[in-house]
């Protein structure tokens, strides 16, 4: 354009623009302001564009959005690297803007304005970027707070380790403190990402004590949502106090080893007892991690007791959790251990109300049948065959885990029996549980009994019990069939 | 796997049915309904279940805590469509798990279930969006009116969606009426599905619903002493605590919607019978936020309370 000579004209015309009631030129103009910095050299563009653009942060959404764009090239037009914390005032009051997506952009800009400042070592710098930055961390509009809460990891891992132990902790235990729930929780999800920015040493001497103290004071957080953000957090944060141990010279290790337990323990525990259920599922649902940590015989002693209490949860979800982790549970605790403390519970939620319970719970007893072998399942499965369709179930599922000896001897006489009961439910159950056992037992086993028995029940007054019976029936012929 | 059952799986994960399945689904229904007596006979063990009010995803929790179809006898008492998200899928749903186990489950006919209704509280609009056309809407509503008007447990619990009707004084009465058409603004049948008992009348009075009538205690105990019934199972009405004994127990509504059009807050609740018909009421909550899937386009505010 011929008018770019005219030394005055770009900035008169895109103020016009900026001005102009139609957001589409508006747009544009933003659109164009590469163009226009070069134009006005690198001196006028941070004298009198960047100041400018400074004050023109009330627009809408989409405009604004544009700039933030726009600014994130702006580092060759201010005259490079050594001028760049020009560009963060505008950014700065960018990040006052309702509209989440522009605040995000402008939160990125900086961490990317950053990482190209880290590369070309210009680290004084820094300085008013960090300013700039924990000022957005203290922010009077809590939507800004918000943001800065959540991308003070990222922001971290853009600068030099000498600023993360004094001045993004500062921030950090400054945010989760704030009076906001909403920014105490996004500081709390952001704590495990800062662990991994710290050197071990420095993760023992700062992380561990800072996060552990902020985590025991969230544990007891006033919202319910952060005391269940910090449930999922707190098991990023122990595979990483974990791991130091492996980096950190022999001596320290069981210090570290204890300061885990000793002070991630009591977190744990409280958490586990909290009122809500999300809380608490979300810290059993974790807690293989923990596991790893923290020793067997502490577990068993600290964590069981609770564990036990939430197994009684009169949510059935929260149960329905707990008895899902029961077979992890007993493969780390032993046969010994299980026998003692969990059979009696596992039998009780074979009997529960809630079919869904009865259902994991059947399906727990073949995954402990699995992994203790045939004769515990023998044990502590026969023992509750009294109780109606729940056991015709537990049968179905344990026979192929169980083999046919046991099946014969012990299951089959309780099926045949139930095959009499006057419940059409029960019978065609009967019926469907027969037509799994078909390929488990004996031929000798099926022509003897379970045929007759299925022969009965397709001639029942029920058309449910007779279909299931015939399905069953013709799998008897199919199995001969292929056998022959 | 019979087209049927391949029907019922994707029907249970919330995928509606082609409007040709629809049609064919509907008249295989319609010959097992038209055998029905308005007042059909169900054996115990049942599960009895109040409104579903097109709740999917907490229909699914309901069977999650009652145990699956045809594993549970259930007998659901009417007010499957409307207000909620899902009324396509939650009525075909259990519709094909009619068709396929008759004798396992029994709907019977709520005030929701007629064309008038839908058209307001939102099937009809559910089906046009879903469809693109109104058909589908056709095919259930005219399924509506083949659907019985109540139930009797083991001849010792009658089971309604509203309640009882002055113009009815026995079971036989019920027999008698000519159900196959839309609900009608007065009479027995509009009654049986509009009524609600209360508290502080005494003999009838009028609903507010301007359906039906209210109905007092004395109403109920000579019901079911000439109908030597040991009491009533009815729904219709929204209880916070899922459900709710009245007149010394006498009647009992059942409510299974949990919180209610997605707000009210409420549990719900299905009432369990065995095969000795001892009581066990089964509370349970709204389905987790992240089980329900993708929430409805364009829910039409202006049906929501």
């Amino acid at each position: 354009m011929a008018m770019v000579d005219e030394p005055l004209y770009p900035i008169a015309l895109l103020i016009d623009e900026l001005k102009n009631d139609d957001i589409q030129l508006r747009l544009n103009s933003i659109r164009r302001l590469s163009t226009i910095a070069r134009a006005l050299g690198e001196e006028r563009t941070r004298k009198e564009l960047i100041p400018f653009l400074s004050e023109n942060s009330d627009d809408d959404d989409e405009v604004l959005l544009a700039m933030a764009e726009e600014l994130g090239v702006f580092i060759p037009f201010v005259g490079g690297i050594e001028h760049a914390h020009v560009i963060i005032p505008p950014l700065e009051s960018l990040c006052t803007v309702e509209e989440t997506s522009v605040r995000e952009k402008v939160v990125d800009l900086l961490c990317k304005i950053c990482s190209q400042m880290k590369e070309s070592d210009h680290v004084d710098s820094f300085v008013p970027l960090v300013k700039a930055y924990s000022q957005l961390c203290q922010e009077d509009m809590p939507m800004v707070r918000r943001a800065a809460a959540s991308n003070l990891g990222k922001f971290a891992t853009t600068l030099e380790p000498a600023f993360l132990n004094v001045e993004i902790m500062t921030m950090f235990n400054g945010l989760t403190k704030d009076d906001q729930d909403s920014v105490r929780l996004l500081a709390a999800e952001g704590c495990a990402a800062l662990e991994k920015l710290l050197e071990p040493q420095d993760c023992v001497a700062r992380i561990l004590h800072v996060t552990v103290n902020f985590a025991r004071e969230l544990s007891t957080d006033s919202s319910q949502h952060v005391r269940s953000a910090l449930a999922s957090v707190i098991m990023g944060m122990a595979p990483i106090l974990g791991k130091t141990l492996s980096i950190v010279i022999n001596i320290l290790k069981s210090s570290i080893q204890d300061s885990t337990i000793e002070h991630l323990l009591p977190i744990f525990l409280s958490l586990l007892k909290d009122e809500f259920p999300d809380v608490r599922l979300n810290i059993i649902s974790k807690l293989d991690q923990v596991n790893q940590f923290i020793g067997i015989d502490l577990l068993s002693q600290s964590l069981l007791p609770a564990i036990v209490e939430l197994a009684e949860d009169r949510h059935w979800r929260v149960m329905l959790a707990v008895i899902e982790y029961v077979p992890m549970l007993a493969s780390q605790l032993g046969i010994g251990f299980f026998d003692d403390k969990l059979v009696a519970l596992c039998m009780q939620w074979m009997q529960d109300k809630v079919y869904s319970i009865r259902k994991a719970a059947t399906n727990n007893l073949k995954r402990l049948a699995e992994e203790f072998g045939v004769g515990h399942g023998q044990q502590s499965a026969l023992p509750t065959q009294d109780d109606g369709s729940t056991c015709k179930c537990a049968i179905s599922l344990m026979a192929p885990v169980m083999g046919s000896e046991i099946t014969c001897s012990k299951f089959l006489p309780v099926v045949v029996e139930a095959a009499k009961d006057r419940v059409p439910n029960i019978k065609f159950n009967v019926a469907k549980l027969m037509q799994t056992l078909i390929p488990i037992v004996d031929q000798s086993v099926v022509d003897k009994i379970i045929r007759q028995c299925l022969v009965d029940l397709s001639e029942d007054p029920d058309v449910d019990v007779r279909y299931f019976a015939n399905q069953a029936l013709r799998s008897i012929d199919y199995a001969a069939v292929a056998q022959s | 796997m019979s087209d049927l059952d391949r029907q019922i799986e994707q029907l249970k994960r919330c995928e509606p049915l082609s409007e040709s399945e629809v049609k064919s689904l509907c008249l295989k229904a319609m010959e097992i309904l038209v055998e029905e007596s308005n007042v059909q006979r169900v054996d115990a063990p049942v599960t009895l279940c109040g409104d579903i009010h097109g709740q999917f995803y907490d229909m699914m929790e309901l069977f999650k805590v009652g145990g699956d179809c045809p594993k549970t006898n259930y007998l659901f008492l009417g007010d499957f469509v409307d207000r909620g998200y899902y009324s396509v899928e939650t009525f075909l749903l259990l519709l094909a798990l009619k068709v396929r186990y008759p004798d396992r489950i029994t709907l019977i006919r709520g005030n929701h279930e007629s064309r008038q209704i839908t058209q307001v509280y939102g099937f009809y609009d559910e089906c046009l969006r879903k469809y693109g056309s109104v058909n589908v809407w056709r095919y259930c509503t005219d399924i509506f009116d083949y659907m019985s008007l109540s139930a009797v447990v083991e001849n010792k619990i009658f089971c309604v969606h509203g309640g009882l009707s002055p113009t009815i004084n026995t079971l036989d009465q019920i027999r008698t009426i000519d159900r196959k058409q839309e609900v009608p603004h007065d009479g027995a049948m509009c009654d049986l599905l509009w009524s609600d008992p209360e508290d502080i009348v005494e003999g009838w009075g009028l609903s507010p619903r301007g359906a039906g009538f209210l109905f007092g205690g004395s109403v109920v105990t000579t019901f079911n002493h000439t109908n030597n019934i040991d009491y009533i199972g009815r729904a219709h009405q929204l209880v916070m605590e899922g459900y709710k004994w009245m007149f010394d127990s006498q009647i009992v509504t059942v409510w299974s919607a949990p919180n209610y059009c997605y707000r009210c807050g409420n549990i719900a609740s299905i009432l369990e019978l065995d095969e000795n018909l001892n009581k066990e009421f089964r509370v349970f909550q709204a389905a987790q936020q992240d089980s329900r899937g993708p929430p409805a386009k364009k829910p039409a505010p202006d049906y929501f309370l």
